[in-house]
């Protein structure tokens, strides 16, 4: 029976080419719009680490000035970077089952095999970096907490650097001179470019991870200030490095690993104990205001999904809703104009339930057409978008990368939605009393 | 002719009517945001920087070898790049502007943080700066040579004299517009900073920050071990200029890093390419709404008046004239349409006062709602002419005829 359906819908195409051609252009290109920018907007949604989803927490205590907040438009926010100090005093704490202090650093990189002196850009951290975001290693590992508190002169390559210095081979045990000081390698990662760049969304949530890592406390004996963003509010006298790291300037994040609630809740306890210690000292002039953040969280609080991204992901959607009752009125006009045949159908024995089975038959062939034709032009329009973006972005398989997901689900939208749209339609036809199509008009 | 009777006979088929009222409802809601949302976007992306964008490139160089000069190294690269054919001039900076990358502090208009406060995006640069920048002095002089400083240790402060842009100088002394020159403001430790001349406009670092032409131009170079240049050239040359000054800088002094060059444009682009993003997939999906809605509206007049041929032909044979059936349907199409508007006008300052809610997006300008609603009329209009003529046509002698 479906195969004389599907024959009739043919047959009724070949009627009205144009308009069944409308239909599905209109079926096609509302896909592929929703695709587009569906694919932008999952790149920019996606959640990091989803395993470690309620494990992975970040806090934020408000070390700001006392007459103004932190940030104007959301006053409820704390800093979301720590002062040196009170970064210290954190990582202090033993209740984590993982943490880590960081922050973005750069410097010139020479040495290995066949380095040609480059600036790189650092990330100066503690060793648990490596298993909390659990970077993927090539050669070698991260080093340990004895590492960190030498510090020991170790380093972790990125993939595309220990190409650069040492053509690819497995460098471990081999030095390289970073600030003209002799780092021997200890990791080399493997491609590793998570999106977003969830550990330093602060510093621009699509950049590019960073070339090397080294050792936290490097920063403090190499004299490192920020790559990233530094901010300061108190007025204070800075004469030296010393000044600057004892001063009320932020630029320092932290992360822990807290893998049961009861941490969690200790963790929480710990922080309001911590900056109550410190009011008592003369610090944190504002009212108390801490915040622990999971992944998503943290997330949502620096808005790495742009508005922009939600807006125009609403509008695509509005935009397939006017073609799709762009297509429900012209397979509605088109059923009825064809009424006269479902007439004849039904006063030579058809069922209701025929005739509706049939038009929605020829409405659901629509669907797949228009969805199949949708996906490839959505394929061409995510392909477009990312040559457009290729322009701006070093990485651009990171910052927006191929989706096949988005493909399944905008053919299914489309088959679901144009079923939907025949719907009316075949049942408004199928209802209609055969007599008085067999009249004249 | 009275419109009582198409009302009655689009009541019948009111299925029909209804999808087209909702389609040009929804089509209104959505064109007349993202117009007005693209129109801003295409604004902000097309105000005046205030400098000579288009021609201008930067180049990052790293010292690393110990005891490196740094200031000589700066000194002869930069007479060199001046020297360089299709160079208008060249300076060095801190920072790049437009770029998302920069620097601010806040200066006040009295010492001890009193009387008028402001931040201001700064860049240490030499008496070049104005020139590489290509920006405009609306009032004073730039600083000399003499004044740049050549600091050896990074310590706080800005040299005492500075350009500014009149943004920055109009925030500190707004009721003595007419005199910055010569007016002398503070940072947090109360040191003086004399306004040596003011830039009619420039633009700093963050092109979404809404306090982007308050800028600052200070006379310091250093410390080492990195810093930028900025080199503009002669229209239409920065191609060839950009390749001969790697080749220029590599070969006079080997023992430093030379970054990667990209053009001041290159970072606009980026900078805004969010904005250019949504501009264009806003413009494509209007675009595309509008097509389809009067295809759509044709279409579904086409059947109205297939469907329709003997009603035609009979009321032509009691005397109707071609154009009352031509005004027949445009009356039909009117009254639909009408009715998506005015659901339309709803939707789309419930979807304007959500998008400015929920996004921080501008609110909705009424004239675009007005402009909106005048353009769906007249493309409801367009869209039914041509088979309102198909209907005219039909002949009277359908009345008599069978399917």
């Amino acid at each position: 029976m479906f195969a004389y359906y599907l024959r009739l819908s043919l047959q009724s195409f070949r009627r009205n080419p144009g308009l069944t051609a409308l239909m599905v252009m209109a079926i096609a290109l509302g896909i592929s719009v929703c695709m587009v920018t569906l694919t932008s907007y999952r790149a920019a949604a996606r959640i990091p680490l989803p395993h470690k989803a309620g494990m992975l927490f970040v806090p934020n205590i408000d070390s700001w000035d006392p007459d103004n907040s932190y940030d104007k438009d959301k006053p409820a926010n704390a800093p979301d970077l720590q002062t040196y100090r009170d970064a210290r005093g954190l990582f202090a704490s033993t209740i984590p089952d993982r943490k880590l202090i960081m922050f973005k650093a750069g410097g010139v990189l020479s040495g290995g095999l066949n380095m040609v002196p480059e600036y790189v850009s650092a990330r100066m951290t503690t060793g648990d970096f490596f298993p909390m975001f659990e970077t993927p290693f090539l050669y070698g590992g991260g080093w340990n907490a004895k590492a960190d508190e030498g510090p020991e002169p170790v380093v972790v390559l990125s993939k595309e650097t220990n190409e650069k210095a040492f053509g690819g081979a497995n460098s471990v045990g081999k030095t390289l001179l970073w600030h003209d000081r002799e780092f021997r390698v200890v990791g080399v990662l493997d491609d590793w470019e998570p999106a977003p760049k969830f550990f330093d969304v602060s510093n621009g949530s699509f950049d590019d991870p960073e070339e090397i890592y080294v050792p936290f406390s490097w920063g403090q004996i190499l004299e490192l200030g920020s790559d990233g963003n530094t901010n300061c509010w108190k007025t204070e006298d800075i004469k030296s490095y010393q000044d600057f790291l004892n001063s009320e300037c932020i630029w320092f994040e932290s992360w822990v690993e807290l893998r049961t609630p009861a941490k969690v809740a200790a963790y929480r306890q710990f922080l309001d104990d911590y900056v109550i210690d410190q009011k008592s000292k003369g610090r944190f002039p504002r009212p108390l205001n801490n915040h622990l953040y999971d992944i998503e969280g943290w997330m949502q609080r620096n808005q790495v999904v742009g508005t922009d991204n939600k807006a125009m992901l609403i509008m695509a959607f509005a935009f397939l809703a006017v073609c799709l009752v762009n297509t429900v009125g012209l397979l509605l006009a088109k059923f009825l104009n064809a009424a006269p045949i479902a007439g004849v159908r039904r006063a030579l024995g058809a069922s209701r339930r025929d005739i509706f089975l049939q038009h929605l038959t020829e409405s659901g062939v629509v669907a797949v057409a228009g969805g199949i034709a949708g996906g490839l032009l959505g394929v061409a329009g995510v392909w477009a978008l990312r040559a457009w973006y290729g322009r701006f972005v070093q990485d651009l398989d990171r910052a927006l990368p191929t989706d096949y997901g988005t493909f399944v689900i905008a053919v299914g939208i489309s088959l679901a939605a144009g079923i939907v749209a025949g719907l009316y339609p075949a049942w408004r036809i199928g209802r209609a009393a055969p007599a008085s199509y067999l009249k004249v008009q | 002719m009275g419109l009582r009777p198409i009302f009655s006979a689009l009541m019948r088929n009111g299925a029909g009517a209804i999808l087209v009222a909702i389609q040009i409802a929804l089509t209104l809601a959505i064109v007349v945001n993202a117009v007005f949302v693209t129109g801003q976007r295409l604004n902000k992306i097309g105000r005046d920087s205030g400098m000579d964008d288009q021609n201008i490139f930067a180049v990052p160089v790293t010292s690393f070898e110990k005891n490196h000069d740094f200031f000589a190294m700066v000194r002869n690269d930069l007479a060199m790049l001046r020297e360089m054919p299709g160079v208008i001039d060249a300076a060095p900076t801190t920072q790049i502007p437009l770029s998302g990358g920069g620097s601010s502090t806040q200066f006040y208009s009295l010492p001890d943080k009193k009387g008028e406060k402001t931040p201001v995006a700064y860049y240490n640069t030499d008496d070049h700066g104005v020139k590489t920048l290509g920006v405009k002095l609306a009032d004073g002089k730039n600083f000399s040579s003499t004044d740049v400083e050549y600091r050896e240790k990074d310590v706080q402060g800005m040299p005492g004299t500075a350009v500014v842009t009149r943004a920055f100088a109009e925030a500190l002394f707004p009721s003595d517009k007419e005199h910055l020159v010569g007016k002398t403001f503070y940072d947090d430790q109360s040191k003086p900073t004399v306004i040596a001349g003011v830039m009619e406009q420039m633009h700093g670092a963050w092109v979404g920050w809404d306090k982007l032409d308050r800028v600052l131009l200070a006379p310091l170079i250093g410390p080492g071990p990195g810093i930028r240049y900025l080199i503009r050239t002669e229209p239409g040359k920065l191609d060839a200029v950009m390749a001969s000054v790697e080749v220029a800088l590599r070969k006079r002094d080997p023992n430093r890093v030379v970054g990667k060059l990209r053009s001041m444009q290159n970072f606009k682009q980026s900078s805004y390419s969010g904005d250019s993003l949504m501009a264009v997939t806003l413009s494509v999906v209007t675009g595309l709404v509008l097509i389809f809605s009067s295809l759509g509206i044709f279409g579904l007049a086409t059947f109205n008046v297939n469907t329709r041929t003997r009603q035609i032909g009979t009321r032509r044979a009691v005397g109707a004239r071609k154009r009352d059936i031509v005004s027949y349907f445009m009356a039909e199409n009117w009254m639909v349409t009408t009715l998506g508007v005015v659901v339309g006008c709803g939707l789309a300052l419930a979807v304007g006062f959500w998008l400015s809610n929920e996004f921080g997006l501008p609110r909705l300008d009424l004239y675009f709602l007005v402009g909106g609603v005048a353009g769906l009329w007249a493309l409801g209009q367009l869209a039914a002419w041509q088979p309102a003529l198909r209907a005219a046509k039909v002949s009277p002698a359908m009345a008599t005829r069978s399917v």
